[in-house]
Protein backbone atom coordinates (compact mmCIF):
# COMPACT_ATOMS: atom_id res chain seq x y z
CA UNK A 1 0.00 0.00 0.00
CA UNK A 2 1.09 3.45 -1.11
CA UNK A 3 1.87 5.89 1.71
CA UNK A 4 -1.43 8.19 1.02
CA UNK A 5 0.17 11.05 3.37
CA UNK A 6 3.29 11.16 1.04
CA UNK A 7 4.60 14.43 -0.55
CA UNK A 8 5.06 12.52 -3.99
CA UNK A 9 1.78 10.32 -3.80
CA UNK A 10 -0.42 13.92 -2.81
CA UNK A 11 1.42 15.68 -5.78
CA UNK A 12 0.48 12.72 -8.12
CA UNK A 13 -3.41 12.82 -7.10
CA UNK A 14 -3.56 16.36 -7.65
CA UNK A 15 -2.07 16.01 -11.41
CA UNK A 16 -4.46 13.06 -12.37
CA UNK A 17 -7.47 15.06 -10.81
CA UNK A 18 -6.48 18.04 -12.48
CA UNK A 19 -6.15 16.74 -15.49
CA UNK A 20 -9.07 14.46 -15.60
CA UNK A 21 -11.13 17.29 -14.58
CA UNK A 22 -9.65 20.02 -17.49
CA UNK A 23 -10.06 16.87 -19.87
CA UNK A 24 -13.38 16.78 -19.65
CA UNK A 25 -14.10 20.81 -20.05
CA UNK A 26 -12.45 20.61 -22.89
CA UNK A 27 -14.03 17.87 -24.78
CA UNK A 28 -17.25 19.08 -23.76
CA UNK A 29 -16.90 22.21 -24.37
CA UNK A 30 -15.31 21.77 -27.77
CA UNK A 31 -18.35 19.27 -28.28
CA UNK A 32 -21.20 21.96 -27.81
CA UNK A 33 -19.26 25.00 -30.02
CA UNK A 34 -21.23 24.86 -32.62
CA UNK A 35 -24.49 24.66 -30.63
CA UNK A 36 -23.26 27.39 -28.59
CA UNK A 37 -22.43 29.75 -31.69
CA UNK A 38 -25.91 29.22 -33.23
CA UNK A 39 -27.35 30.62 -29.79
CA UNK A 40 -24.88 33.53 -29.49
CA UNK A 41 -25.38 34.39 -33.03
CA UNK A 42 -29.09 34.63 -32.40
CA UNK A 43 -29.01 35.89 -29.46
CA UNK A 44 -26.74 38.95 -31.33
CA UNK A 45 -29.60 39.22 -33.69
CA UNK A 46 -32.38 39.69 -31.51
CA UNK A 47 -30.93 42.21 -29.25
CA UNK A 48 -29.95 44.40 -32.63
CA UNK A 49 -33.48 44.18 -33.94
CA UNK A 50 -34.29 45.26 -29.74
CA UNK A 51 -32.06 48.36 -29.83
CA UNK A 52 -33.42 49.51 -33.28
CA UNK A 53 -36.70 49.63 -31.45
CA UNK A 54 -38.71 48.00 -34.68
CA UNK A 55 -41.90 49.05 -35.66
CA UNK A 56 -43.16 45.39 -35.20
CA UNK A 57 -41.58 44.36 -32.24
CA UNK A 58 -39.82 40.65 -31.60
CA UNK A 59 -42.14 38.70 -29.53
CA UNK A 60 -40.94 36.16 -26.85
CA UNK A 61 -42.96 33.79 -28.38
CA UNK A 62 -41.42 33.68 -31.86
CA UNK A 63 -39.51 30.86 -33.17
CA UNK A 64 -35.63 31.23 -33.97
CA UNK A 65 -36.49 30.86 -38.01
CA UNK A 66 -39.16 33.88 -37.83
CA UNK A 67 -36.34 36.16 -36.10
CA UNK A 68 -33.43 35.17 -38.66
CA UNK A 69 -35.88 36.26 -41.58
CA UNK A 70 -37.29 39.22 -39.56
CA UNK A 71 -33.80 40.04 -39.45
CA UNK A 72 -32.67 40.08 -42.84
CA UNK A 73 -35.79 41.69 -44.30
CA UNK A 74 -35.00 44.82 -41.85
CA UNK A 75 -31.18 45.07 -41.07
CA UNK A 76 -28.65 45.94 -43.74
CA UNK A 77 -24.75 45.03 -42.49
CA UNK A 78 -22.31 47.90 -43.17
CA UNK A 79 -19.10 48.47 -42.78
CA UNK A 80 -17.06 51.98 -42.11
CA UNK A 81 -13.78 53.15 -41.50
CA UNK A 82 -12.45 55.04 -38.79
CA UNK A 83 -12.48 58.06 -40.87
CA UNK A 84 -16.62 57.47 -41.50
CA UNK A 85 -16.57 55.71 -45.25
CA UNK A 86 -18.37 53.03 -45.69
CA UNK A 87 -17.21 49.96 -47.42
CA UNK A 88 -19.45 48.62 -49.82
CA UNK A 89 -18.76 45.22 -49.92
CA UNK A 90 -17.97 44.15 -47.01
CA UNK A 91 -19.62 42.29 -44.04
CA UNK A 92 -18.91 42.58 -40.42
CA UNK A 93 -18.30 39.13 -40.13
CA UNK A 94 -15.72 39.59 -42.82
CA UNK A 95 -13.82 42.18 -40.32
CA UNK A 96 -10.51 40.46 -39.55
CA UNK A 97 -8.46 40.86 -36.03
CA UNK A 98 -6.33 44.26 -36.56
CA UNK A 99 -8.54 46.11 -38.71
CA UNK A 100 -9.97 49.31 -38.22
CA UNK A 101 -13.38 48.64 -39.61
CA UNK A 102 -16.31 48.54 -37.34
CA UNK A 103 -19.65 47.18 -38.77
CA UNK A 104 -22.96 49.13 -38.52
CA UNK A 105 -26.22 47.92 -38.85
CA UNK A 106 -28.75 49.97 -41.27
CA UNK A 107 -32.58 49.37 -40.08
CA UNK A 108 -35.05 50.35 -43.06
CA UNK A 109 -38.58 50.32 -43.30
CA UNK A 110 -40.03 50.50 -46.63
CA UNK A 111 -36.45 51.29 -47.99
CA UNK A 112 -36.39 54.28 -45.80
CA UNK A 113 -33.56 54.43 -43.07
CA UNK A 114 -35.01 54.69 -39.47
CA UNK A 115 -32.34 53.89 -37.59
CA UNK A 116 -28.53 53.14 -36.83
CA UNK A 117 -27.42 50.63 -34.70
CA UNK A 118 -24.04 49.94 -33.41
CA UNK A 119 -21.61 47.37 -30.82
CA UNK A 120 -20.59 49.15 -27.63
CA UNK A 121 -18.67 47.21 -25.02
CA UNK A 122 -16.47 47.86 -22.31
CA UNK A 123 -15.26 47.23 -18.83
CA UNK A 124 -18.02 47.78 -15.93
CA UNK A 125 -16.81 46.95 -12.68
CA UNK A 126 -16.38 43.01 -12.67
CA UNK A 127 -16.41 42.10 -16.53
CA UNK A 128 -16.85 43.20 -20.00
CA UNK A 129 -20.47 44.24 -20.73
CA UNK A 130 -21.80 44.15 -24.74
CA UNK A 131 -24.81 46.05 -26.10
CA UNK A 132 -25.97 47.69 -28.91
CA UNK A 133 -26.61 51.16 -29.49
CA UNK A 134 -29.16 52.55 -31.99
CA UNK A 135 -29.25 56.15 -32.98
CA UNK A 136 -31.91 57.75 -34.75
CA UNK A 137 -31.93 58.41 -38.60
CA UNK A 138 -30.89 62.25 -37.44
CA UNK A 139 -27.59 60.70 -35.86
CA UNK A 140 -27.91 63.12 -32.66
CA UNK A 141 -30.60 60.93 -31.15
CA UNK A 142 -30.55 57.43 -28.97
CA UNK A 143 -33.44 55.42 -30.06
CA UNK A 144 -32.75 52.27 -28.17
CA UNK A 145 -29.99 50.47 -26.45
CA UNK A 146 -29.17 47.02 -25.12
CA UNK A 147 -27.10 45.42 -23.20
CA UNK A 148 -27.20 41.84 -23.04
CA UNK A 149 -23.97 40.06 -22.21
CA UNK A 150 -22.04 40.97 -19.19
CA UNK A 151 -20.65 39.43 -15.04
CA UNK A 152 -21.86 42.32 -13.45
CA UNK A 153 -23.41 41.23 -9.66
CA UNK A 154 -26.83 40.35 -10.48
CA UNK A 155 -29.70 43.50 -8.67
CA UNK A 156 -26.31 45.59 -8.60
CA UNK A 157 -24.50 46.30 -11.78
CA UNK A 158 -26.73 43.20 -13.39
CA UNK A 159 -29.53 46.06 -13.75
CA UNK A 160 -27.92 47.05 -16.61
CA UNK A 161 -29.83 44.14 -18.83
CA UNK A 162 -33.21 45.48 -17.15
CA UNK A 163 -35.29 47.08 -19.50
CA UNK A 164 -36.17 50.25 -16.75
CA UNK A 165 -32.21 51.01 -17.39
CA UNK A 166 -32.44 50.83 -20.78
CA UNK A 167 -35.85 52.39 -21.40
CA UNK A 168 -33.45 55.51 -19.56
CA UNK A 169 -31.64 56.00 -22.56
CA UNK A 170 -34.65 56.45 -25.29
CA UNK A 171 -34.64 60.02 -27.20
CA UNK A 172 -31.31 60.84 -24.76
CA UNK A 173 -29.20 63.19 -26.80
CA UNK A 174 -25.23 62.89 -28.17
CA UNK A 175 -25.16 65.71 -29.97
CA UNK A 176 -25.09 69.43 -28.84
CA UNK A 177 -26.90 71.19 -31.22
CA UNK A 178 -26.42 74.64 -29.79
CA UNK A 179 -22.76 74.30 -29.20
CA UNK A 180 -22.06 72.00 -32.04
CA UNK A 181 -20.19 69.44 -30.46
CA UNK A 182 -20.28 65.86 -29.36
CA UNK A 183 -21.80 64.84 -25.95
CA UNK A 184 -22.23 61.25 -25.62
CA UNK A 185 -25.37 60.28 -23.34
CA UNK A 186 -23.47 59.44 -20.02
CA UNK A 187 -25.07 57.53 -17.14
CA UNK A 188 -24.89 59.86 -13.73
CA UNK A 189 -24.29 58.90 -9.83
CA UNK A 190 -28.28 59.28 -9.02
CA UNK A 191 -31.28 60.43 -10.25
CA UNK A 192 -30.73 62.79 -13.15
CA UNK A 193 -33.01 65.07 -11.53
CA UNK A 194 -31.22 65.96 -8.55
CA UNK A 195 -27.72 65.64 -10.40
CA UNK A 196 -28.37 68.19 -13.97
CA UNK A 197 -29.40 71.09 -14.68
CA UNK A 198 -32.52 71.43 -17.01
CA UNK A 199 -31.27 72.35 -20.00
CA UNK A 200 -28.47 69.55 -19.70
CA UNK A 201 -30.73 67.01 -18.55
CA UNK A 202 -31.04 65.56 -22.43
CA UNK A 203 -27.35 64.14 -22.13
CA UNK A 204 -27.76 62.02 -19.01
CA UNK A 205 -29.73 58.92 -17.97
CA UNK A 206 -30.47 57.74 -13.73
CA UNK A 207 -27.91 55.55 -12.50
CA UNK A 208 -28.36 52.33 -10.88
CA UNK A 209 -27.56 52.65 -6.77
CA UNK A 210 -25.08 50.54 -5.77
CA UNK A 211 -23.61 50.36 -9.18
CA UNK A 212 -21.75 53.38 -9.65
CA UNK A 213 -18.50 51.78 -11.30
CA UNK A 214 -20.62 49.90 -13.38
CA UNK A 215 -22.30 52.91 -14.73
CA UNK A 216 -19.24 54.97 -14.60
CA UNK A 217 -17.76 52.26 -17.34
CA UNK A 218 -21.11 51.84 -19.12
CA UNK A 219 -20.27 55.67 -19.61
CA UNK A 220 -16.72 54.99 -20.85
CA UNK A 221 -17.05 52.81 -23.19
CA UNK A 222 -20.20 54.82 -24.66
CA UNK A 223 -18.42 57.27 -25.16
CA UNK A 224 -15.20 55.42 -26.77
CA UNK A 225 -17.97 54.51 -28.82
CA UNK A 226 -20.25 56.86 -29.82
CA UNK A 227 -16.44 58.83 -30.81
CA UNK A 228 -15.30 56.02 -33.02
CA UNK A 229 -18.58 56.55 -35.08
CA UNK A 230 -18.63 59.93 -34.70
CA UNK A 231 -16.75 60.73 -38.37
CA UNK A 232 -20.00 58.66 -40.39
CA UNK A 233 -22.82 60.19 -38.19
CA UNK A 234 -20.99 63.91 -38.83
CA UNK A 235 -21.29 63.09 -42.74
CA UNK A 236 -25.07 62.38 -41.93
CA UNK A 237 -25.93 65.11 -40.18
CA UNK A 238 -23.93 67.54 -42.51
CA UNK A 239 -25.87 66.33 -45.40
CA UNK A 240 -29.28 66.72 -43.53
CA UNK A 241 -28.62 70.23 -42.42
CA UNK A 242 -29.19 72.18 -45.14
CA UNK B 1 -31.88 -3.81 -4.04
CA UNK B 2 -32.93 -1.21 -2.00
CA UNK B 3 -32.48 -1.51 1.63
CA UNK B 4 -34.64 0.33 4.02
CA UNK B 5 -31.41 2.05 5.26
CA UNK B 6 -31.16 3.64 1.88
CA UNK B 7 -34.80 4.25 1.69
CA UNK B 8 -34.05 6.31 4.56
CA UNK B 9 -31.11 8.74 3.77
CA UNK B 10 -33.27 9.70 0.83
CA UNK B 11 -36.58 10.03 3.11
CA UNK B 12 -34.42 11.71 5.79
CA UNK B 13 -33.21 14.50 3.34
CA UNK B 14 -36.26 15.07 2.03
CA UNK B 15 -38.03 15.93 4.97
CA UNK B 16 -36.43 15.36 8.56
CA UNK B 17 -33.16 16.66 7.50
CA UNK B 18 -34.00 19.08 4.65
CA UNK B 19 -31.14 20.82 3.20
CA UNK B 20 -33.49 24.40 2.94
CA UNK B 21 -35.66 23.84 6.47
CA UNK B 22 -33.71 21.62 8.56
CA UNK B 23 -30.20 22.51 7.80
CA UNK B 24 -30.93 26.37 6.00
CA UNK B 25 -27.92 25.52 3.22
CA UNK B 26 -28.40 26.90 0.27
CA UNK B 27 -30.59 30.06 1.18
CA UNK B 28 -28.84 32.48 -1.37
CA UNK B 29 -29.57 30.57 -4.48
CA UNK B 30 -32.78 29.50 -3.12
CA UNK B 31 -33.85 33.29 -3.29
CA UNK B 32 -32.24 34.09 -6.37
CA UNK B 33 -33.82 31.74 -8.82
CA UNK B 34 -37.60 31.42 -7.63
CA UNK B 35 -39.03 34.54 -9.08
CA UNK B 36 -40.41 32.49 -11.91
CA UNK B 37 -40.92 28.66 -11.92
CA UNK B 38 -39.41 27.57 -15.09
CA UNK B 39 -35.40 28.66 -13.56
CA UNK B 40 -36.58 27.05 -9.86
CA UNK B 41 -37.04 23.78 -12.00
CA UNK B 42 -34.00 24.32 -14.45
CA UNK B 43 -31.70 25.14 -10.98
CA UNK B 44 -33.58 22.00 -9.05
CA UNK B 45 -32.65 20.30 -11.70
CA UNK B 46 -29.01 21.09 -12.16
CA UNK B 47 -28.31 20.80 -8.50
CA UNK B 48 -29.98 17.43 -7.99
CA UNK B 49 -27.71 16.28 -10.85
CA UNK B 50 -24.30 17.73 -9.49
CA UNK B 51 -25.32 16.95 -5.88
CA UNK B 52 -25.97 13.12 -6.95
CA UNK B 53 -22.68 12.70 -9.50
CA UNK B 54 -20.48 14.88 -7.09
CA UNK B 55 -21.28 12.46 -4.56
CA UNK B 56 -20.70 9.09 -6.82
CA UNK B 57 -17.56 10.49 -7.72
CA UNK B 58 -16.02 11.38 -4.37
CA UNK B 59 -17.44 8.36 -2.95
CA UNK B 60 -15.42 6.49 -5.55
CA UNK B 61 -12.16 8.43 -5.17
CA UNK B 62 -12.81 8.58 -1.15
CA UNK B 63 -10.27 6.08 -0.35
CA UNK B 64 -8.01 7.50 -2.50
CA UNK B 65 -7.98 11.44 -1.70
CA UNK B 66 -5.46 12.82 0.75
CA UNK B 67 -6.80 13.95 3.46
CA UNK B 68 -4.35 17.09 3.29
CA UNK B 69 -6.24 18.32 0.10
CA UNK B 70 -9.48 16.59 0.37
CA UNK B 71 -11.35 19.76 0.30
CA UNK B 72 -9.58 21.40 -2.86
CA UNK B 73 -10.33 17.67 -4.35
CA UNK B 74 -14.00 18.01 -3.85
CA UNK B 75 -14.06 21.16 -4.94
CA UNK B 76 -12.68 20.66 -8.50
CA UNK B 77 -14.74 17.70 -8.99
CA UNK B 78 -17.34 19.54 -7.98
CA UNK B 79 -16.50 23.01 -10.36
CA UNK B 80 -15.84 20.32 -13.03
CA UNK B 81 -19.08 19.20 -12.51
CA UNK B 82 -20.81 22.51 -12.73
CA UNK B 83 -19.38 23.81 -15.54
CA UNK B 84 -20.52 20.75 -17.54
CA UNK B 85 -23.78 21.44 -16.42
CA UNK B 86 -23.43 25.44 -17.45
CA UNK B 87 -22.15 24.18 -21.11
CA UNK B 88 -25.07 21.86 -21.72
CA UNK B 89 -27.42 25.25 -20.36
CA UNK B 90 -26.02 27.03 -22.71
CA UNK B 91 -26.13 25.08 -25.41
CA UNK B 92 -29.70 23.53 -25.06
CA UNK B 93 -31.47 26.13 -23.17
CA UNK B 94 -29.51 29.85 -23.72
CA UNK B 95 -32.51 31.97 -22.60
CA UNK B 96 -33.05 30.06 -19.28
CA UNK B 97 -29.37 30.35 -18.97
CA UNK B 98 -29.09 33.87 -19.16
CA UNK B 99 -32.04 34.03 -16.61
CA UNK B 100 -29.78 31.65 -14.31
CA UNK B 101 -26.74 34.00 -15.19
CA UNK B 102 -24.19 33.64 -12.60
CA UNK B 103 -26.22 31.14 -10.04
CA UNK B 104 -25.37 27.97 -11.89
CA UNK B 105 -22.28 28.88 -11.51
CA UNK B 106 -22.55 29.20 -7.83
CA UNK B 107 -24.22 25.99 -7.44
CA UNK B 108 -20.32 25.72 -6.82
CA UNK B 109 -20.42 27.41 -3.08
CA UNK B 110 -23.70 25.96 -2.40
CA UNK B 111 -23.08 24.89 0.71
CA UNK B 112 -25.03 21.59 0.14
CA UNK B 113 -22.91 20.42 -2.37
CA UNK B 114 -19.87 20.52 -0.37
CA UNK B 115 -21.32 19.91 2.78
CA UNK B 116 -22.96 16.35 1.08
CA UNK B 117 -19.77 15.85 -0.54
CA UNK B 118 -17.61 16.05 2.79
CA UNK B 119 -20.37 14.83 5.17
CA UNK B 120 -21.84 11.79 3.43
CA UNK B 121 -19.63 10.47 0.64
CA UNK B 122 -16.23 10.83 1.90
CA UNK B 123 -17.38 7.40 4.30
CA UNK B 124 -19.86 6.06 2.66
CA UNK B 125 -19.94 3.36 -0.65
CA UNK B 126 -20.64 5.19 -4.49
CA UNK B 127 -25.01 3.90 -4.42
CA UNK B 128 -25.64 5.53 -1.34
CA UNK B 129 -23.72 8.30 -1.46
CA UNK B 130 -26.08 8.81 -5.03
CA UNK B 131 -28.87 8.09 -3.07
CA UNK B 132 -28.22 10.73 -0.35
CA UNK B 133 -26.92 13.66 -2.89
CA UNK B 134 -30.79 12.50 -5.51
CA UNK B 135 -32.13 13.03 -2.21
CA UNK B 136 -30.90 15.74 -0.79
CA UNK B 137 -31.20 17.64 -4.68
CA UNK B 138 -34.97 16.70 -4.40
CA UNK B 139 -35.37 18.11 -0.93
CA UNK B 140 -34.12 21.37 -1.91
CA UNK B 141 -35.60 21.25 -4.89
CA UNK B 142 -39.44 20.84 -3.24
CA UNK B 143 -38.82 23.74 -1.39
CA UNK B 144 -37.31 26.01 -4.49
CA UNK B 145 -40.65 24.71 -6.59
CA UNK B 146 -43.07 25.72 -3.56
CA UNK B 147 -41.81 28.87 -2.83
CA UNK B 148 -41.52 29.59 -6.48
CA UNK B 149 -45.60 28.50 -7.51
CA UNK B 150 -46.20 31.04 -4.72
CA UNK B 151 -43.76 33.96 -5.85
CA UNK B 152 -44.85 33.49 -9.85
CA UNK B 153 -48.99 32.98 -8.98
CA UNK B 154 -48.96 36.12 -6.52
CA UNK B 155 -45.75 38.01 -7.96
CA UNK B 156 -46.71 37.99 -11.75
CA UNK B 157 -49.87 36.16 -11.58
CA UNK B 158 -48.29 33.66 -14.10
CA UNK B 159 -47.20 30.06 -13.92
CA UNK B 160 -44.68 28.50 -16.02
CA UNK B 161 -45.29 31.68 -17.92
CA UNK B 162 -49.15 31.22 -18.27
CA UNK B 163 -51.49 33.77 -17.38
CA UNK B 164 -53.19 31.74 -14.06
CA UNK B 165 -54.74 34.83 -12.54
CA UNK B 166 -58.20 35.83 -14.81
CA UNK B 167 -58.19 39.19 -16.29
CA UNK B 168 -61.47 40.08 -14.86
CA UNK B 169 -59.58 40.24 -11.54
CA UNK B 170 -57.44 42.89 -13.10
CA UNK B 171 -60.22 44.42 -13.89
CA UNK B 172 -61.71 44.63 -10.61
CA UNK B 173 -58.70 46.48 -8.79
CA UNK B 174 -56.36 43.48 -7.89
CA UNK B 175 -52.89 44.12 -8.32
CA UNK B 176 -49.79 41.76 -8.41
CA UNK B 177 -48.04 42.19 -5.48
CA UNK B 178 -44.68 43.74 -5.99
CA UNK B 179 -42.38 42.41 -2.71
CA UNK B 180 -43.19 38.25 -4.04
CA UNK B 181 -41.16 39.61 -7.06
CA UNK B 182 -38.24 41.16 -4.65
CA UNK B 183 -36.03 39.26 -2.83
CA UNK B 184 -37.66 39.93 0.82
CA UNK B 185 -40.94 38.08 -0.53
CA UNK B 186 -38.67 34.62 -0.86
CA UNK B 187 -37.67 35.04 3.06
CA UNK B 188 -41.06 35.23 3.98
CA UNK B 189 -42.37 32.68 2.11
CA UNK B 190 -39.17 30.36 3.00
CA UNK B 191 -40.17 31.09 7.12
CA UNK B 192 -43.29 30.29 6.13
CA UNK B 193 -42.21 26.64 4.81
CA UNK B 194 -39.96 25.66 7.53
CA UNK B 195 -43.08 26.73 9.99
CA UNK B 196 -45.45 24.26 8.18
CA UNK B 197 -43.00 21.94 8.21
CA UNK B 198 -42.00 22.72 11.49
CA UNK B 199 -45.17 22.42 13.28
CA UNK B 200 -46.06 19.33 11.50
CA UNK B 201 -42.67 17.23 12.39
CA UNK B 202 -42.78 18.65 15.91
CA UNK B 203 -39.05 19.96 16.13
CA UNK B 204 -37.71 21.86 18.61
CA UNK B 205 -34.56 23.71 18.74
CA UNK B 206 -32.26 21.62 21.07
Amino acid sequence: MINKNSTVYTFGFALVVCFACSLSLAVVSEGLRPQREINEELDVKKNILKAVELKTPVTPSMKSQEILELYDAKIEEKVISLDGQMIGDKKPSEIKDGEELYPLYVYKENGQIVSYAFPVYGKGLWSTIYGYLALEADGTTVRGVTFYKHGETPGLGGEVEKVWFQENFKGKKIWDAKTQTLHPVAVVKGKVADKVSKTEQKFYVDGISGATMTGQGVTDFLDRWIRVYEPYFQNIRNTQTP
Amino acid sequence: MISNKDKKIVKDALWDNNPITYQILGICSALAVTVQMKTALVMSVSLTLVVAFSNVAISLLRNYIPSKIRIIVQLSVVSALVILADQFLKAYMFDVSKQLSVFVGLIITNCIVMGRAEGFAMQNPPFRSFLDGLGNGLGYSCVLIVVSVFREVLGSGTLLGFQVVPQAFYDAGYVNCGLMVLAPGAFFLLGAVIWVQRSISGYVEQ
